[in-house]
């Protein structure tokens, strides 16, 4: 959440949930049963539209207003799937995969990118429509309009018209550009036979192309015409590209179809891309134009203990630590008690002993003590552990006493064995109780120390704060300066060719010279005198390419303690101030490109911020290369289709300039050809208004019904008998349709 | 051929299950009955789907053959004519070029490509020299020194380039 003043805080746009598919029934066939009325069919990469030419109820072709028709529409995917639950084989079509969430992988679509490759699916596809518009007589009997691409492979064609003849036995069958059938459709003549003679330039925004098509007389010219492979698809693939890269951590997945509503709701053309960047830089307008889009989450389920199940878990604790404390006395006390027992009766045995010494040995070994020496060491441990844990349980404290030493001065001759060992012990106790005792003192000198020198710290900041102040913050400088330092000498260590990594191959090499040696020492059996001087070890950490940790250590906690004195006292001294801060700090670019949000913050780690991707992904329309696809772009592709005109050709083109297809509905789409076309025109050439269609999406497929309820569509089919005398291939060339007849 | 069935059933499956259908059942077309289809039509089941790649090369090739053709033919029918003695009269129209699928795709661009930063979008005067990215101003570089060569990797191929492993 922004937390600055100034602009408001943008909306927050949620995802919308997926809404499960109703069924529909079939439609009735009684109204078209026997009638020949032609079934349009719009192909399309995304959408298959089908449906009657005319409506239900009224049958006749003669006035109708097809701008009112309505076609099926869904969306051109077929599933076969075999439901889990029940095991029942399903064959799902269109909007229906979304109500089987296994069976979005097993969707197929006739499509690939732009040419119809898989029949199965067509005709999976196609068995579906018609059962939805409740054919059920012993074939499809109406003359059959279909749209393919432009410029479709004559393989395509070949299997379509295979399956619509053969499988369907349909009468007639014609084909035809989608695009031109909606020029059509806004450029209609008034009167309904009159022949169609418009002029225009089309560009049509397909799922997996954009085609630029221009007609002259009603005729497309698809000699000229030219499409880029750069469409929905790939625009929704790239914004899914980008938004994956921006948000790498990103705790949901983000699937193609929230990419594809988010590419239809926010993005836009920019009428000037390099202007719209530039007024992008500076960091508010960013934020400004930013759209936030908010995923799905679930908030962690915090479960809160009441203050009284705190205290009472409290309290268990604090049994329990006693209830050990108790175990652990009682343990300490059995073992007292047995070792006193354990003594007594050893006791006992040395006493009891007799003046025969074999069976004193005897009674030794079977107490397990190899000889008279053993017991009495083991007697005197036992007294010294009881007399110890005795002082333990009365005074608390270990108190060192000082042992006898009374040996060390005796010399050695006077003493036997045992007193030599005596000797050497209690020498060896004294060094030790005298080095403790050393470094007790030193360790209180210390502190005496530290303690005097923090009263003058902090006399002096009583007395004149800035001053004080200032002395801390230069030593945080150097330090936080000897950090960076080491950081910067590190990276150029790693780069090959930097200085420091140059001097230190130097000093490797030198180190490793054979000249280190003079000459003369060498035949003299000399050795290479290189640690004899303390000084020399010190190469070593040079060539060290790894960092020295432990400076980096003592750096760091000397930083944190003076960072932490000037917090508490310092009140100009923030926290921004402090190293960390410093390091983690972005710029105001990156932050109001992709904001960070707390780490508690779930609904914020859930967003996602849109800014210049929002005219990025359109941007691709116009130059694919930003997207990786090494094409021209609708820019320069109008430019090239124009040039092959003469120039009163081209001016009959501009003045009617039509875009159709999904995409023409972004914004600033109109704005942007407008800017492209005029400079590329001579300034007299009127260009005219650019001209969307009335309907992008349906409009193709209503401009094929009108044309089919004219005279002029029963030329343009290929009849059934046609169809077995040519094969699939051939088509007849007409206005509207593709130039590629096979030979 | 007599319909298959002339009512119009609805989708759900008949008899084998004995619970209520669910949605996706509902909406499943496996069972409708498909009278319009043509039982005598066998589809050649051998007919493998061929791929995008096999399509096209099969469209180039015919373009090739037609072309080389139509060379022919004109080439004959200049030494048809030469022999006559006649100037081409009657000049057939020259013949359109027919647009396939090939012919009409776009040309590569000639424009010289844009610099657009690789991370945010903007404008991109400097190239990383390490990874290759292309990066807006200073602070932009600082995110790039931090990204791993996998994530550089990525942002590359987002851009279609595709660097060789090193």
């Amino acid at each position: 959440m922004s937390n600055e003043p100034g602009p408001s805080i943008p909306d927050v746009y949620h995802i919308p949930a997926s809404v499960p598919p109703t069924y529909t029934p079939p439609d009735s066939y009684d109204s078209f049963r026997g009638t020949h009325v032609p079934l349009i069919i719009d192909n399309g990469a995304s959408n298959l539209r089908f449906g009657f030419s005319t409506s239900h109820t009224s049958p006749s072709t003669s006035s109708l207003n097809t701008a009112t028709l309505t076609p099926h529409s869904a969306a051109n995917v077929v599933a076969r799937y075999k439901e889990r639950k029940y095991n029942q084989p399903l064959l799902l079509f269109g909007d229906g995969i979304d109500a089987e969430s296994g069976a979005k992988g097993q969707a197929k679509t006739p499509w690939e990118g732009d040419v119809l490759l898989n029949f199965d699916a067509l005709e999976h596809a196609l068995d579906c429509a018609f059962i939805q518009l409740g054919i059920d007589a012993p074939g499809v009997e109406h003359p059959v309009l279909m749209t393919e691409r432009l410029g479709s492979p004559l393989h395509s064609r070949a299997l379509t018209s295979e399956l619509m003849f053969e499988q369907y036995s349909v009468p007639s069958l014609a084909y035809c550009v989608d695009s031109i059938m909606s020029f059509y459709q806004n450029n209609r003549p008034q009167a309904s036979n009159a022949p169609f003679d418009a002029d225009g330039l089309v560009i049509s925004f397909n799922t997996a192309t954009t085609s630029v098509i221009p007609i002259l007389n009603g005729k497309g010219v698809l000699s000229h015409a030219k499409r880029i492979p750069w469409g929905t698809q790939q625009s929704t693939e790239y914004l899914l590209k980008l938004i994956q890269l921006k948000y790498h951590s990103f705790p949901t997945r983000v699937t193609s179809t929230q990419a594809s509503w988010m590419l239809y709701n926010f993005c836009e053309f920019a009428t000037d891309y390099p202007s719209t960047l530039r007024s992008l830089k500076v960091p508010a307008n960013l934020r400004a134009c930013e759209r936030i889009v908010q995923f799905p989450f679930a908030l962690p389920v915090v479960e809160e203990k009441t203050e009284e199940e705190l205290a009472r878990i409290a309290e268990k604790r604090r049994e329990q630590g006693k209830k050990l404390q108790e175990m652990a006395a009682k343990n300490r006390m059995e073992k007292l008690v047995q070792k006193e027992t354990d003594l007594q009766y050893l006791l006992n045995l040395k006493d009891g002993r007799g003046d025969n010494k074999r069976e004193w040995t005897n009674t030794l070994q079977s107490e397990g003590f190899s000889d008279d020496a053993a017991l009495d060491e083991t007697i005197k441990k036992l007294e010294l552990d009881l007399k110890r844990a005795r002082k333990k349980e009365v005074e608390g404290g270990d108190e060192p006493e000082e042992p006898n030493f009374n040996l060390i001065d005796v010399p050695d001759t006077e003493l036997d064995e045992d007193g030599i060992k005596e000797k050497k012990k209690q020498r060896l106790m004294k060094a030790g109780f005298e080095a403790r005792a050393r470094a007790r003192r030193e360790k209180e000198k210390e502190k005496e120390e530290k303690e005097a020198e923090e009263r003058k710290d902090e006399e002096e900041r009583e007395n004149n704060l800035d001053e004080w102040a200032g002395r801390l913050r230069r030593e945080q400088e150097v330090i936080m300066n000897k950090m960076k330092e080491r950081g910067r000498r590190k990276a150029a260590l790693s780069d090959r060719k930097s200085a420091a990594a140059q001097a230190r191959m130097k000093n490797i090499a030198s180190l490793a010279a054979d000249d280190r040696v003079s000459k003369k020492k060498r035949k003299a059996g000399g050795e290479d005198m290189f640690g004899a001087d303390d000084d020399d070890w010190a190469i070593y950490r040079k060539i060290n390419t790894a960092a020295a940790s432990s400076d980096e250590e003592e750096d760091y906690t000397q930083l944190q303690v003076i960072e932490s004195k000037l917090l508490q006292y310092d009140p100009t001294f923030t926290t921004q101030h402090t190293h960390a801060a410093l390091t983690t700090q972005q710029s105001a670019l990156i932050s109001a490109f992709r904001p960070q949000y707390e780490e508690g913050d779930i609904a914020g780690s859930t967003r996602i911020h849109l800014n210049t991707e929002r005219w990025r992904v359109c941007e691709t329309y116009f130059s694919p290369g930003m997207g990786g696809v090494d094409s021209a772009g609708v820019g320069e592709v109008l430019q090239s289709v124009l040039a092959r005109f003469t120039e009163g050709e081209k001016a009959r083109l501009v003045k009617n300039v039509f875009i159709t297809g999904g995409p023409s509905q972004f914004p600033g789409l109109r704005d942007r050809i407008y800017a492209t076309l005029r400079p590329i025109l001579p300034p007299e050439m009127h260009l005219g208004e650019i001209v969307r269609a009335a309907d992008p999406s349906l409009d193709a497929w209503r401009g094929m019904a009108s044309f089919a309820n004219t005279e002029g569509f029963k030329n343009v089919g290929v009849t059934k008998e046609e169809y077995e005398e040519w094969g699939g291939e051939r088509i007849k060339r007409w206005w509207g349709g593709n130039w590629n007849p096979a030979e | 051929m007599p319909p298959k069935g002339g009512s119009k059933k609805k989708a759900p499956n008949d008899g084998s299950t004995t619970h209520t259908p669910t949605l996706a059942e509902q909406l499943s077309y496996l069972q409708s009955p498909r009278p319009f289809k043509n039982p005598n039509y066998t589809k050649n089941v051998n007919r493998r789907t061929k791929n995008l790649k096999t399509v096209l090369g099969q469209e180039r090739e015919r373009e090739r053959a037609g072309r080389e053709r139509k060379r022919q033919e004109r080439e004959e029918r200049e030494q048809a004519m030469d022999v006559d003695g006649a100037p081409p009269q009657t000049e057939q129209e020259v013949e359109e070029d027919v647009p396939t699928y090939t012919s009409i795709e776009a040309p590569p661009s000639l424009l010289p490509p844009r610099h657009y930063c690789d991370i945010t979008g903007l404008d991109a005067p400097y190239t990383d020299p390490r990874t290759g990215l292309r990066y807006h101003d200073k602070s932009v570089y600082e995110l790039i020194k931090g990204l791993s060569a996998g994530v550089a990797k990525d942002y590359l191929a987002a851009r279609g380039v595709n660097p060789i492993v090193r």
